[in-house]
């Protein structure tokens, strides 16, 4: 089953390495990690990727939407806001879609509250859960600001979340039901992630080492990308195929073997009319657990035979969660469009059991394509192939 | 978008206090014993771990499944929901902050939005596509667009299941209570025959078609929309079925009978 590659005009991107495009390419460049101590209170230690660029107030009458999900959604529009307008110009609003990815939605908001409820024995008065916390609320504020008035839902798939809408773009777009998309996510740090994770013992105390020897767990992070996806119009990078899998094995932990990622993998490829030696580089999920980069290196190796440099950029943002899809396929295109690869930061010394091609410094080479892999809870996976135009 | 393409239907499911299949809810059958689902359709283990949303959604979808005649194993998997495992999420705060005590693993992996999907999709052994989604109140219109855009492209049939447990209420104070409620409809390209019906997603029209043979509890669930789609399927009705209750963009579904099995 082939599908027409998906034209993303222009994307916009948001995490611990800073507030756009060339603060991110700046970071990975150098090789520098955006983690750092939490910004709140937790009764462990560990380090976190939070966003500390300035995030714009909504608009007076989005105030009660009014959130970090919502506000750093924001941001990342305001940074594409060139594109949107020229966008508007040629798409009618009711043919420009909102499809984006959030685990967290608003939780940060609501866990605020309800430790306010438990103190004080009421919720804040400004908190408002069907503004502030469902999955439909930052879908709301992106109509709002962007005038788009198309089909418009939040995937929640856990940590494939921001990956998926690209597939959902790419679906509308061939049904002939649109002709523009904005596509990505955002996910904002929150306790209930970081306690969850702790208490899956999954949490490095430091910054996490993805396919490190030594690797200890995963860092939380925060962020978001937006891409804007168009029927025609200059291309920066093509989504050539979009893998959506499932491991059926196990609520929270990878299939060992990384069947469902391999299967995911060789969809994006399939879907494309590519083969394996036609990818150049694979940004991967490596989240630093054992166990996930000990499946995801099995099924990178049973796809190529030929070594590809795989890096995995969670060293620098942290996992960002739902959002990351979206995070990492901009690294994906960056690597295309700069022709460089940036270090995986922390996986020195290699895991010599991983046995793949893993850069740990920057790596200069034309890259025409990228796997962009994404694997979440529930054994969902998503691999996106990522082309130069 | 003024309209989707229309795609066929070859089967639905539905479950609501009372009912707790389709069938029963056509024959008029309530019973008021049936106040929570089963969940027979998810194996014992994840069954323990299931939400009573996760629990209603599997037997949704595994009855429209089974009646469309297709493969649970392989046949992609649309779930909405609007506000998801809210409750569950409620149940983690308060162990935290009222009481204290560490985050259960099993509650956190059980909290994400896409706990059902993943239970579907491990009790079945479906190791193909499954999605979550959420619109709010367009959430029926949202899923049924995902659902008709992977009919469209990959020419094989969907299902795609909505459903909402009551939100909880200390979250909700300002805002009606509503009732669980879960339905499913199996999508296929309009070639698939015999079907039950077909259905296309509208952007604007009038409604013909109601809520008024539902308990006013569930009319407020966000996903009123696709259960009414699903009593117009049963029904044979042909109309313009609203996917949302007043609260949404005013999404429409177009449904008309199917050729007679």
């Amino acid at each position: 089953m082939r599908t027409d590659p998906l034209r993303v005009t222009d994307y916009a991107v948001l995490s611990a390495l800073g507030a756009d495009r060339a603060q991110h390419l700046e970071a990975l460049g150098a090789g520098r990690s955006g983690l750092g101590p939490a910004p709140f209170e937790l009764p462990f230690t560990t380090a976190v990727g939070a966003v500390t660029a300035a995030l714009p107030e909504l608009p007076a009458a989005l105030a009660p939407w009014s959130t970090r999900l919502a506000r750093m959604t924001a941001q990342l529009l305001a940074q594409l806001d060139a594109p949107l307008r020229r966008a508007r110009q040629r798409w009618r609003p009711e043919r420009i879609a909102v499809l984006l990815g959030t685990s967290t939605a608003g939780a940060d908001s609501t866990e605020r509250a309800y430790r306010t409820f438990v103190q004080t024995g009421a919720f804040p008065d400004r908190y408002d859960f069907l503004r502030q916390h469902t999955f439909g609320a930052v879908l709301h504020v992106v109509q709002a600001l962007t005038g788009a008035a198309g089909p418009a839902w939040m995937v929640s798939t856990a940590c494939t979340s921001s990956a998926k809408p690209f597939a959902s773009a790419q679906r509308l777009m061939q049904a002939g039901a649109i002709d523009a998309a904005i596509v990505g996510g955002v996910d904002t740090l929150c306790q209930m992630t970081l306690h969850g994770f702790e208490a899956l013992q999954a949490l490095d105390r430091g910054a996490c080492r993805p396919f490190a020897r030594d690797r200890l767990g995963i860092s939380i992070g925060e962020g978001g990308a937006l891409a804007l996806v168009e029927r025609q119009g200059d291309a920066r990078v093509l989504v050539e195929g979009v893998g959506e899998t499932s491991d059926a094995y196990h609520v929270s932990a990878p299939h060992p073997e990384g069947h469902g990622a391999l299967a995911a993998m060789r969809e994006a490829l399939q879907q494309a009319g590519r083969r394996p030696a036609d990818v150049d580089h694979v940004n991967a999920h490596g989240t630093g657990t054992r166990l996930n980069d000990s499946a995801e290196a099995k099924a990178i190796r049973a796809v190529f035979e030929d070594p590809v440099p795989v890096v995995s950029t969670k060293g620098y943002t942290g996992h960002t969660l739902g959002a990351a899809g979206a995070i990492e396929f901009v690294f994906a295109a960056c690597a295309i469009e700069e022709g460089w690869i940036p270090p995986s930061l922390g996986a020195a010394p290699l895991d010599p059991e991983i046995q793949l091609h893993v850069p740990t410094a920057v790596l200069r080479t034309p890259v025409r394509r990228a796997l962009s892999n994404s694997f979440a809870f529930g054994g969902n996976n998503v691999s996106l192939l990522v082309a130069a135009p | 978008m003024n309209g989707s393409p229309e795609v066929a239907i070859l089967g639905v499911g539905l479950w609501l206090p009372g009912f707790p299949t389709a069938a029963a809810w056509a024959a008029g059958a309530a019973d008021a014993a049936v106040e929570k689902p089963v969940g027979a359709a998810l194996d014992r283990v994840n069954r323990r771990r299931a939400s009573p949303l996760d629990r209603a959604l599997a037997d949704t979808v595994a009855a429209a499944v089974a009646q469309a005649g297709v493969d649970a194993a392989t046949v992609p998997v649309v779930i909405g929901s609007s506000i998801g495992e809210a409750a569950t999420m409620i149940g983690l705060l308060d162990e935290l902050w009222r009481h204290g005590n560490p985050m259960s693993p099993a509650d956190f992996t059980m909290s994400v939005h896409n706990a059902a999907s993943g239970l579907i999709s491990i009790s079945t052994r479906n190791r193909g596509t499954t999605t979550s989604l959420a619109a709010d109140h367009d959430t029926p219109a949202a899923a049924l667009l995902e659902g008709i855009g992977l009919v469209q492209t990959r020419g094989v049939p969907v299902v795609v299941a909505c459903g909402d447990e009551p939100a909880p209420a200390m979250l909700v104070q300002h805002a009606p209570p509503w009732s669980m409620l879960t339905a499913a409809v199996v999508l296929a390209p309009l070639t698939a025959t015999p079907h039950l019906a077909r259905v296309a997603v509208a952007t604007t029209g009038t409604a013909t078609l109601g809520f008024d043979r539902f308990p006013p509890l569930a009319i407020e669930n966000p996903q009123i929309g696709l259960a009414a789609l699903v009593d117009a399927v049963l029904r044979r009705t042909a109309g313009v079925v609203p996917l949302d209750n007043g609260k949404g963009r005013g999404h429409r579904a177009v449904v008309a009978p199917g050729p007679a099995a």
